[in-house]
């Protein structure tokens, strides 16, 4: 039963992020986009999670905690350049 | 063992009605506020269920230990993300969704004393 509450896990998380991807590409704003990304990283951090636990590697966690700090640092960076860029076209 | 695959499974279960509540949210809702409000609802509150199933699953106390350790920075950087987007939107100079404009002009006469 563990196996296939893992295995269903996978594929719902699967699911979400490719309607993220679907709002990501057809966004009318980068507002929009954001939201998406926001989503995506989170439900990605998921997937890895459970996969770890589905796998019984303990790697795949190290891998999530990583990517979780990178993806937020990085999430910093794209929303600052953003906010440069919509400042330098008020100005 | 029994006892705890069934948590797992109402875990499960309710990760899943809010991810496909969120992702309903995403689609359905007019403008990037409320859009990020569903959104949350879809990366938060399912990744944190998601979480808590995976941890009443784990087998031994090495990788419970590492989803706590993830749990917590999740509760971190989440929120966080979610505030950065919100200045970012609100910066931004985007206008919120305002149902009177899509009323007609008889109830705009009606509200006019």
């Amino acid at each position: 039963m563990s196996a296939i509450l893992l295995g269903y896990m996978q594929w719902f998380l699967v699911f979400c992020g490719s309607v993220c991807i679907i709002r990501l590409i057809a966004g009318p704003t980068a507002a929009d986009r954001l939201v998406a990304l926001n989503i995506l990283s989170g439900v990605t951090l998921g997937f890895l999670v459970v996969r770890g636990l589905a796998e019984q590697r303990a790697l795949y966690l190290d891998v999530a905690l990583v990517y979780d700090i990178f993806g937020f640092l990085g999430f910093m960076a794209i929303a600052r350049f953003l906010k440069d860029s919509f400042s330098k076209e008020e100005q | 063992m029994l006892i705890r695959e069934i948590l797992a499974l109402i875990a499960f279960f309710s990760a899943t009605v809010f991810g496909l509540a969120g992702l309903i949210g995403l689609f359905r809702f007019p403008d990037p506020y409320s859009r990020m409000q569903s959104g949350g609802l879809c990366g938060t509150t399912a990744i944190f269920s998601t979480f808590i199933g995976a941890l009443l699953l784990a087998p031994s106390l090495i990788i419970a230990l590492r989803i706590v350790i993830i749990m917590v920075f999740f509760l971190i950087s989440a929120p966080t993300g979610s505030y950065i987007v919100a200045r970012f939107i609100w910066q931004a100079g985007t206008p919120t969704w305002n149902p009177r404009k899509r009323k007609s002009s008889r109830d705009q006469r009606q509200e006019e004393p």
